[in-house]
């Protein structure tokens, strides 16, 4: 069915990426996103140093607690992140591809000498390039209005964290990213597929975290003779609120801004005994325990965008 | 007893024996004619003259050392006398001085009814011990001469000693207790010293002298002629001083003379037994069910041997702890032994710390030591979550093969 081809088929693949970058750039839409995402941040982080200083005497950690200090009513920087970067991250990606057919460019596009493979990873990476741009800038901002107004550098460990925890925020942004890139694939119209992403983020943001315990509860009922099945039930719902994306965001923030997370599960108190709770995790151990999140995060990036390859791949694109 | 005094003549009351009695010793001269209508008036009244006495007229005195006696010059009824003072009889070379009031004085004026109080310096020259050497001291007032016949014996130097005596010679206590002993010391010479003390123990112990309950250390003492005082000596062994008996010898010596005395230390070994991690560390990585080894060292800080060490371990529950070897017999004072510490962490131990209470337990000697054991979890997930990623990246690799056109 296929033959070979000629050159690489990554042939032009930077020139499209940083095109993307580029129109990403200059267009309303990531501007107003933008904004409101650093209008949140700024707020959320304001609200946490003004929490700090009240509060905080004394702290290892004093820059993580910036991402995760909320102050009533704003919640926490690290909680805007979560809801809104898979925002940031389809508002980039929802037309992408069927935006083209729209403006019927593609064909244009794809008489030059660039594979469809370049056109579609090219757009992907301009996403990501947008996406870490935005993270980076939102990252550095945090952390300087840290040092000016705690007056403290962060000590090594903290920049360490920091970087996993900014590592964690765009894999997350990724997997949003190809969300939105497969959609646009297999809907042809932007305005669906716009809707499409934003309902399936709703559902894994908001609803998901209601519907995992009916699922649970349905497949595993509760025996009050067995205490086994009450953990056997957790255990399930455990595991289907790990499909959400923001779960696995969620207890990856949680365990690298947080050095004092130990598990991320169900514990007995038998493993308890003897433990030092409150000391905190050295950094590679933090790592190691949300390695498993962070695995299933890429695999889920690189699972949807091999979807919206084969999709876009098998598409009639002359029309 | 008998006061020995020169009385005046014109005040003779010859015929009153009770008054005879008193004035022993009198020159008696010839009365004058009123002194019979004086008589008696006399017997009634204080008798009426001048004296000049002393209260010891015999007395021992020792070769180069000053003498000191005393002398009165006494006027009743009689008005104020002149008396020119002298000393005679005293050989060649004798240094003598007459003080009142302070100074050296060659005459006084004892008034009516008055006292003159006057001293009688003497330095006497080295001479033949035991002889009696007479000599007087002589008063001219106006026409009659007073005199007052002495006696003195050049006695025997007696030699200086000292003594040196411990309430409680031998105390009993461990290492790390103070022994203060008590030791008097009595000057039984007749001349006042300064004497220094001195001490004598085994190399590493602490002597410190101190007076009754003072607190400045001293290291000489000044004794009066028959003084005593209350010596503090206290003693601070080596910490590391083995159990035994230990002699240390305490000295004082004055000018020319010294004494001294043995006090004993008993010093009763106790051991101590230290239990410390790995290079001194209480603190260590383990991986979640997976036996570790950790060489722990006991310690024997005390001075007596450490014996019958029992090791044991509370470990958080599901953990696994061995000791090899489980029972250390002796370690000799100041001996370490090795003891190696396996430890297996549950399999359900989370990531992070865990504190494992490790304790040895001997003959009255026992330590515990927390040790902090950071669990690392095992890599298996890290490898799942690598063949994870792997499998889907093959999956993409696949439909690029797959469905990529030409």
């Amino acid at each position: 069915m296929t033959s070979q081809r000629e050159g690489s088929p990554f042939a032009g693949l930077s020139t499209i990426a940083l095109k993307e970058a580029a129109d990403h750039m200059n267009s309303i839409r990531i501007h107003l996103v933008m904004l409101l995402v650093l209008l949140t941040a700024i707020g959320s982080v304001y609200g946490a140093i003004g929490q700090i200083k009240a509060t905080v005497s004394e702290d290892q950690f004093l820059f993580l607690r910036l991402f995760t200090t909320a102050q009533q009513p704003l919640p926490s920087f690290v909680s805007f992140l979560g809801f809104l970067v898979p925002l940031v991250a389809i508002a980039l990606g929802f037309d992408a591809i069927n935006g083209e057919y729209s403006r019927r460019t593609l064909s244009r596009i794809l008489s030059q000498p660039i594979y469809r493979d370049a056109l579609l990873t090219g757009k992907f990476l301009g996403g990501l390039l947008v996406i870490a741009i935005c993270l980076l800038d939102l990252w550095l901002l945090v952390t300087g209005l840290g040092i000016l107004v705690l007056g403290l550098p962060p000590s090594g460990e903290e920049i360490a964290r920091g970087l996993a925890f900014l590592f964690a925020s765009f894999v997350y942004s990724g997997v949003w990213l190809a969300v939105a890139l497969a959609f646009s694939t297999i809907v042809k119209s932007p305005a669906t597929s716009a809707l499409c992403a934003l309902t399936a983020w709703l559902l894994f943001t908001v609803f998901w975290p209601m519907l995992a315990p009916l699922i649970a509860g349905a497949v595993a009922p509760i025996d009050p003779l067995d205490p086994m099945t009450a953990v056997h039930q957790i255990d399930i719902q455990q595991a289907l609120a790990r499909i959400s994306p923001n779960t696995l965001y969620g207890e990856a923030t949680l365990a690298l801004l947080n050095p004092a997370t130990r598990s991320l599960g169900l514990l007995f108190t038998d493993q308890l005994s003897g433990a030092m709770m409150g000391a905190p995790l050295p950094f590679s151990l933090s790592v190691a325990l949300i390695w498993p999140q962070l695995a299933g995060m890429i695999a889920a990036l690189l699972v949807l965008f091999t979807i919206a390859y084969v999709s876009f791949q098998r598409q009639e694109i002359r029309a | 007893m008998i006061p020995a005094g020169i009385r005046a003549p014109f005040s003779n009351p010859t015929t009153s024996l009770a008054t005879a009695l008193v004035v022993t010793g009198l020159v008696a001269t010839a009365p004058e004619a009123h002194a019979q209508t004086a008589a008696a008036v006399a017997t009634a009244q204080a008798p009426t003259g001048l004296w000049l006495t002393t209260p010891f007229p015999e007395f021992s005195a020792r070769a180069g050392k000053d003498v000191s006696v005393p002398l009165s010059l006494a006027n009743r009824g009689l008005p104020p006398q002149r008396v020119e003072l002298g000393v005679e009889g005293l050989p060649d070379g004798w240094k003598w001085e007459i003080d009142g009031g302070g100074k050296p004085v060659t005459a006084a004026i004892a008034g009516s009814d008055n006292t003159v109080g006057l001293t009688l310096k003497l330095t006497p020259k080295a001479g033949d011990v035991g002889k009696a050497l007479n000599f007087a001291v002589s008063g001219k007032a106006g026409t009659e001469a007073l005199n007052l016949p002495m006696e003195m014996t050049l006695a025997k130097t007696e030699p200086a000693k000292l003594t040196l005596e411990p309430k409680l010679p031998a105390l009993r206590g461990t290492a790390k207790s103070a022994f203060d002993f008590q030791v008097d010391i009595k000057n039984e010479g007749q001349e006042d010293s300064t004497v220094n003390l001195l001490s004598k123990a085994p190399s590493g112990f602490q002597v410190t002298f101190k007076q009754g309950y003072g607190s400045q250390e001293l290291t000489s003492l000044p004794l009066k002629a028959g003084e005593s005082k209350t010596l503090s000596v206290s003693v601070q062994p080596p910490e590391n001083a083995e159990a035994g008996q230990y002699p240390v010898g305490v000295a004082a010596s004055g000018e020319n003379v010294s004494a001294d005395t043995k006090l004993l230390l008993d010093i009763t070994g106790r051991p101590s037994v230290a239990l410390s991690g790995p290079e001194g560390r209480l603190s260590g990585d383990a991986t979640a069910g997976q036996e570790r080894t950790f060489t722990f060292t006991l310690s024997n800080s005390g001075a007596a041997p450490a014996r019958d060490l029992k090791l044991s371990a509370s470990p958080p529950s599901g953990w696994k702890v061995t000791f090899n070897p489980e029972k250390v017999d002796e370690i000799a004072p100041g001996g370490t032994s090795s003891v190696g510490v396996s430890m297996t962490p549950s399999t359900q131990a989370i990531a992070g710390d865990y504190m494992v209470s490790v304790r040895a337990n001997g003959d009255g000697a026992s330590d515990s030591a927390n040790f902090r054991v950071t669990v690392r979890t095992s890599t298996l997930w890290g490898v799942t979550g690598l063949g994870v990623i792997g499998a889907s990246a093959l999956m993409l690799a696949f439909a690029v093969t797959r469905y990529g056109r030409r």
